[in-house]
């Protein structure tokens, strides 16, 4: 039989001695950790849904004033826009969210009839709308929440609209939303002539141009063109948009303080080990062990809680993930795959947690002087 | 003419402020391969003395050279407790997660070479000390006396050349304390250590070479 003792064989030993504990403190650190995967990777998947739309639609630019969810920008800009060298193609947009129902909550969009951006839906049932007409077209599965076919009536905001068609988006965002014609948009808000952003697409760059070069010179033809308005590279503004920095600062915020509470559960394990085993430590100072392999040893302990925390919490997060895929409410936006980098992360954090909590038993522990230590109880 | 491995100077310690008096000026010599025993009764110092010669203490005032350095200052006591003195305690202080072979092989993780020759040195510690039969096993499954074969087999792990002993055989019955002390001196000659000895056992004492003893804080004998 093989015994040949290593740091991390002691380590290992030392924890699974107190195997209740250890267990009970890998769930901590495992549930911080899912909440981090479940709900960074959430909002990350939301993130790249929104990149999608824009990428789906051939979307370059959106031209913007203010900030995302702000719907103030002249709907005649698009016109000013179209006039520009390096534009081709300048489609006014509205977006918001709206109640449909008391249960369902959908992403809204407000497009005209002759907009581009219906060149990367696929109609899947009944017709497009024509600008001035109460229709509406729903996603596949909007549809599907709702229970709507063509031809069947829906009452947005108090007034009644008639679905015209089904169709399916490219992204999720879009699978389960609502599109309605520009102007019954803007009615429904009040908000005539004022729209949420202009989305651009540009002429091909020029030969010897690089792309992106070309799209810093067409931002800067746009802004000088439309002074007080930003123009906004698509990927920039999917990735830094409200509705996004919203779900990453939210699912930052929560798995923070739940990251916290796995903290605070390892560096209690830890103050309770070493307090626990302090003769042993008395013993290891006896034979020769310098305070640095002390603080190593139980540094190594928390960061195998950490670990193996990880690891669990890796797991709960792709289950939750996996859940909520499955789940009608929250299948659009929610992608049960997990990113190589999410998971690096992920086990980055766990191990620097563990380490972190580590620090101050690992400390106090190689400060004890043997002889003090050996006298301990 | 053989030099000394260990040497006290006017060694003091005090505890709580002053208020305790455990080592009041102890000057001492050991020579290299000696076989010291130091008898006392209970709170008489000789483990306190035992401590500062292992470096596992540092004294309030006096210093202990190993072969003429002072320890603390010209040697670093991790380093000396590492390499060059091995402990044998009267309540073994075996490692409880370990088993017999990795206690063994514990002083030798605070070495930073030589992890492919820890396992046979432990063993053939082991089977030096008749445990071959006992390697894997818990500290909590073995005997009293198997638990300090193992403690005196750790002891040797990193072949240091003084053996410091407190108090080896208190928890042994009278066979095994033999069996003990016949291992301790068999070591003692056979490997030319300095084996130090403390014990309150006049018998075990006795059987010393050189016999010190020590009352309230200094050396009488």
């Amino acid at each position: 039989m093989a015994s040949q003792l290593s740091f991390a064989g002691f380590a290992w030993k030392n924890l699974w001695r107190r195997r209740l504990r250890t267990v009970m403190t890998l769930c901590g650190v495992g549930m911080a950790i899912g909440a981090f995967v479940g709900l960074v990777g959430f909002s990350r998947a939301f993130e790249q849904e929104w990149l999608r739309i824009y990428s789906s639609s051939g979307t370059d630019i959106a031209v913007i004033e203010g900030t995302f969810l702000s719907t103030s920008l002249d709907e005649s800009a698009g016109e000013k826009l179209k006039a520009l060298s390096t534009v081709a193609q300048a489609t006014p947009v509205i977006y918001n969210m709206m109640d449909l129902t008391p249960e369902v909550n959908a992403l809204a969009y407000g497009w005209k009839a002759d907009s581009y951006e219906f060149e990367s839906l696929k109609i899947l049932s009944g017709q497009r709308f024509h600008d001035g007409q109460p229709r509406v077209m729903l996603g596949d599965l909007l549809a599907d929440n709702l229970k709507k076919k063509p031809g069947d009536s829906l009452e947005i905001q108090g007034s009644p609209f008639t679905v015209c068609a089904i169709y399916h988006g490219s992204s999720a965002l879009e699978a389960d939303a609502v599109i309605l014609p520009l102007d019954q948009f803007q009615k429904l808000s009040s908000l005539q002539g004022k729209v949420s952003t202009i989305h651009v697409r540009l002429r091909p760059a020029p030969a010897g141009e690089s792309p992106e070069s070309y799209l810093k010179r067409a931002q800067a033809q746009i802004e000088t063109a439309l002074p007080g308005l930003r123009a906004v590279p698509a990927a920039e503004r999917a990735s830094n948009n409200q509705l996004v920095r919203m779900a990453h600062a939210s699912a930052w915020g929560t798995s923070s303080i739940a990251l916290l509470i796995g903290i605070l559960g390892i560096a209690n394990t830890m103050a309770m080990s070493v307090f626990e085993r302090t003769r042993e430590i008395g013993i290891l100072r006896a034979l020769g062990w310098r305070r640095w392999q002390v603080l190593v040893l139980i540094q190594l302990e928390a960061a195998v809680l950490g670990l193996g925390g990880g690891v669990l919490g890796i797991a709960a997060g792709w289950g939750a993930l996996h859940l909520l895929a499955t789940l009608p409410q929250t299948a659009s936006i929610v992608s049960a795959s997990l990113p190589l980098p999410l998971l690096a992360e992920a086990l980055g954090i766990a191990v620097l947690a563990g380490l972190t909590a580590g620090a101050y038993p690992a400390w106090r522990g190689a400060q004890l002087s043997p002889v003090e230590a050996l006298r301990h109880d | 003419m053989t030099s000394p491995i260990l040497e006290v100077k006017g060694l003091h310690k005090s505890y709580d402020d002053g208020r305790i008096q455990a080592l009041r000026g102890v000057d001492l010599s050991i020579d290299a391969g000696e076989f010291v025993a130091i008898s006392g009764h209970s709170g008489s110092g000789k483990s306190t003395l035992l401590h500062m010669l292992g470096g596992l203490d540092t004294p309030s005032s006096g210093s202990v050279f190993f072969k003429g350095s002072p320890l603390g200052s010209a040697i670093d006591l991790d380093t000396y407790r590492c390499l060059h003195v091995g402990f044998i305690f009267q309540a073994f202080y075996l490692l409880p997660t370990l088993c017999a072979i990795e206690n063994v092989q514990a002083p030798m993780l605070a070495l930073r070479n030589g992890s492919a020759n820890r396992e046979p040195r432990a063993a053939a510690l082991l089977r030096e000390m008749g445990l071959e039969h006992r390697m894997h096993q818990p500290p909590n499954t073995l005997s009293a006396g198997e638990r300090q074969r193992v403690a005196i087999a750790r002891a040797l792990a990193n072949n240091p050349s003084i053996l410091l002993a407190d108090e080896p055989t208190g928890n042994l019955d009278s066979e095994n304390s033999a069996r003990i002390m016949e291992i301790l001196t068999g070591i003692q000659k056979t490997h030319g250590m300095t084996l130090v000895v403390i014990t309150h056992e006049d018998e075990i004492a006795n059987s010393a070479p050189r016999h010190i003893r020590i009352r309230d804080g200094r050396i009488v004998q």
